[in-house]
């Protein structure tokens, strides 16, 4: 037999279907307009999300980045004030000391004398910054300062130049303590050197320098040779005072080359995390675009497919309603 | 005498128009009854000696399209299927997450990678340290989690079998009573469309569980076979059998024992291949679930795991350990055996010796697990190494996915594409199914009640049963001239 009827239930379960399916379309354009994210990335993606995942993983590490650079940033910033002050400190005194042997009076030699020890205490207390809580002078040994007091320090000079009677014999001593591993090997509180810190995508910055560096130990050595005349080495020699004052004028003279290698070397370090740090702001600059090429919706797109549906869905309400009215039932009365 | 055989013929087309119009209210009461077959009154001219007498009812017919009627069937249980393996793929790409969603695997991985970069920065700073821990923390409990849940959906599916195993069973109990009520009511002539529309609302109910073919016996009986073949109904229900399992371990499978297969009237039957009688529906999709896409599903974070503890207890990363001790992470707190892989996603967990909360103490994530005592706060050498073990590209030693040299980042990302790809093929999949059962459950409906026909038939029953009616009233007044004529 040929059919000629079509079941009442069929065009209300079409209707319904198309009208649902309508509705989760504008549901979903709608939610993609508003937020700009796709509502099934995977499939956006078509079920590769690691590229996505590769790239918020670099993301992620770069900001770790953005924090440790910062922090060796301020570590070098640290080293390199305190290399600063150091040098500033001995430049102010070096002339003075140079000409102390022709100084008209001993008392001028004891006066540039006080004035170097309390440098040399300026100078431990330079060396002893700490900035965060973190020795920056102390190698691994974060928490301990490197460097006792600077009394301290000339008490075992004083110890180590015990029965020295000419300038020469007392800065042998003082040379030796110096070099000395027990000397001022010992007196050196901090670690070992810092591991090198990450600062970039396989990039890292070399916080190495410790108070042990020979450029920090012979400019400790210069102010310490002229301040132990002020706890009376040599007293009552007018003329090796004068030879040891003059000596110390030179060690510091010397130690400048080194100062400044080590405030180039300690500079080059900054410049790397500096270009380390606009290094990973621009990677993460383009990786944000490819991220949200990857991973957003055209908003232009979205807003169209919106409307599309929006107009489908308002033309099938028109045929629902037209469509409901049209039974014969309703002729019949 | 005519006259008194056109009154009687009148009289039957008035009380075959009455069937006709009981018929027809009842189509239209029922048109939006699920399982209701329109019914058509049989008319056929009645005759006595070779005379016409007048109309008879013969029968009331079914309409039903038995072929459209077996496709839907099928369709339903293909849908049934599909629709179970797409719910459990999205639930799977779920649990470890999307790239969108914050509390994903890769998304702990980052916050891990981060915090191990920014500790090897400042090693000596405490938050820095917990910061690791937390993270690595977040980490193994991801994987727990979603192992968790995929050991959920395998429990569930379970108890699901066991439940549709009784369904199936009291369905098939209760066809086998109509069965045998159906013989009898329809041996004596009465209308059995109510009880045959019962039935196909019975079977329907079971179609969606597994693929069902029906195939009609004399006196309204059927029979019923799956699509696999095996007899469900043939005069006597069969039975089946399966005993479900409380919880359900990442080590228990049917075949190494611990969760039950199932039985048809006591002898086991293959769950799985070609051989098994069973596949099809959500049954067959129940016992594909439970042994073959949660295992799978599991396998692939086992493997992850194994992956990440591997990388943390290699020789040489941390000295202070011995060799063949647990690394940063470890299954269930000791060092894990290569012969443990199942199931150690679930187990996974960080190293208590670094957990101030368990007795361990965090400086030995900085200076090595097994340290004795605090050493140089500023020492990044261990951290920058845990760094390098996560990030440098390894074999992996599992087989749970294509061999390789990856980072635990790129692992990730396969674990979780996978997740993803897999999901969509089973929802296209799915999609595909869900047509076809919307397409024939369509035609279906467009076979099922009109009500435009039935009130146009209503017309026609209208103007039969007036002009019956008509006819007796005209016969009548014939009678009555006839009686005047006599008076």
């Amino acid at each position: 037999m040929t059919r000629i009827s079509l079941g009442d239930a069929s065009m209300t379960n079409i209707l319904a279907r198309q009208g649902a399916a309508l509705r989760g379309q504008v549901q979903d354009a709608s939610i993609e307009v508003t937020t700009g994210q796709h509502i099934d990335l995977p499939k956006a993606l078509r079920g590769d999300v690691s590229p996505l995942l590769a790239i918020d993983a670099t993301l992620t590490r770069l900001a770790a980045f953005k924090t440790t650079a910062a922090d060796a940033a301020l570590h070098t910033a640290a080293q390199q004030a305190a290399l600063t002050g150091l040098s500033s400190l001995a430049n102010g005194i070096t002339t003075t000391l140079l000409g102390s042997r022709d100084f008209p009076t001993p008392a001028q030699v004891d006066a540039v004398a006080a004035y170097a020890r309390g440098r040399l205490e300026s100078a431990v207390g330079l060396l002893n910054a700490q900035v965060g809580g973190r020795a920056v002078f102390s190698g691994t040994a974060t928490s301990t300062v490197p460097l006792g007091t600077s009394e301290d320090m000339l008490t075992a000079l004083e110890t180590a130049a015990t029965g020295a009677t000419t300038a020469g014999q007392v800065a042998a001593a003082v040379v030796g303590w110096f070099a000395d591993p027990a000397g001022y090997g010992a007196f050196y509180q901090g670690g070992a050197s810092l591991t090198a810190a990450p600062i970039g995508p396989g990039d890292t910055a070399d916080l190495s320098t410790t108070a042990l560096d020979p450029a920090i130990r012979d400019s400790l050595q210069g102010f310490a040779l002229a301040a132990l005349l002020d706890r009376g080495v040599l007293s009552g020699n007018a003329e090796e005072r004068g030879r040891l004052a003059q000596r110390a004028g030179q060690e510091l003279l010397t130690g400048e080359d080194a100062r400044i290698t080590l405030a180039a070397r300690i500079g080059t370090v900054e410049g790397k995390i500096e270009a380390a740090r606009t290094r990973n702001a621009a990677e993460e600059t383009s990786l944000g675009i490819l991220r949200s090429d990857l991973g957003s919706v055209d908003p232009y797109e979205a807003a169209t497919r919106l409307e599309t549906a929006r107009a489908q869905l308002e033309s099938l309400y028109l045929v629902t309603a037209r469509v409901a009215r049209l039974s014969l039932t309703e002729y019949l009365r | 005498m005519s006259l008194t055989f056109a009154l009687s013929s009148a009289l039957s087309g008035l009380s075959a128009t009455s069937r006709q119009a009981e018929v027809l209210s009842s189509n239209v009461a029922n048109a939006a009854t699920p399982g209701y077959a329109r019914r058509e009154v049989g008319l056929r001219s009645a005759e006595i000696a070779g005379v016409g007498q007048g109309v008879a009812v013969t029968n009331i017919l079914r309409d039903v399209d038995r072929q459209l009627l077996a496709e839907r069937r099928l369709a339903q249980s293909g849908d049934g299927d599909r629709a179970l393996r797409a719910g459990f793929m999205t639930r799977v790409e779920q649990a470890m997450g999307t790239p969108d969603s914050t509390g994903s695997l890769a998304a702990r991985l980052a916050a891990f990678d981060q915090a191990l970069v920014e500790g090897a920065g400042r090693p000596e700073s405490q938050a820095r340290l917990q910061g690791i821990l937390n993270t690595a923390g977040a980490l193994a409990s991801g994987l727990a989690s979603a192992s968790a849940e995929i050991q959920t959906a395998r429990s569930t599916a379970d108890r699901q079998i066991a439940a549709e195993v009784d369904k199936l069973n009291s369905t098939l109990a209760r066809l086998q009573e109509m069965n045998g009520e159906l013989r009898s009511f329809s041996s004596s002539g009465r209308d059995v469309s109510a009880f045959l529309d019962e039935r196909q609302r019975l079977i329907d109910d079971i179609a969606t569980i597994i693929p069902l073919r029906e195939i009609p016996r004399d006196l309204n009986q059927i029979a019923l076979f799956t699509k696999g073949g095996a007899m469900l109904l043939e005069g006597s229900a069969a039975v089946f059998g399966f005993s479900p399992t409380n919880t359900v371990t990442p080590e228990m499978t049917q075949a190494l024992g611990g969760l039950s297969g199932i039985t048809i009237n006591g002898e086991a039957y293959d769950t799985a291949g070609s051989a098994s009688p069973i596949l099809g529906g959500t049954l067959g999709g129940l016992f594909a679930l439970r042994d073959e896409l949660a295992v799978t599903a599991q396998g692939k974070l086992d493997a992850t795991a194994r992956d990440l503890v591997e990388r943390f207890s290699a020789a040489g990363l941390d000295p202070t350990l011995a060799p063949g001790a647990a690394g940063l992470f470890t299954d269930a707190g000791a060092a894990f055996q290569p012969g443990d892989e199942i199931g150690l996603a679930a187990r996974l967990r960080v190293n208590p010796a670094a957990d101030p909360a368990q007795g361990g103490a965090l400086y030995r994530l900085r200076d090595g697990l097994g340290a004795t005592s605090e050493g140089p706060p500023g020492n990044g050498t261990v951290l920058s190494a845990l760094h390098g073990a996560l990030t440098n590209p390894q074999p992996l030693t599992s087989t749970g996915f294509t061999a390789g040299v990856r980072s635990f980042a790129a692992l990730i990302g396969d674990l979780m594409s996978d997740g993803s790809s897999h999901r969509l093929a089973a929802e296209a999949d799915q999609s595909f199914a869900a047509a076809r059962l919307t397409s024939l459950s369509d035609l279906e409906a467009a076979n099922g009640i009109d009500t435009d026909q039935e009130m146009q038939a209503l017309l026609v029953i209208e103007k039969n049963y007036a002009a019956n009616a008509k006819v007796i009233q005209t016969v009548e007044e014939m009678i009555d001239i006839l009686i005047r004529i006599g008076a």
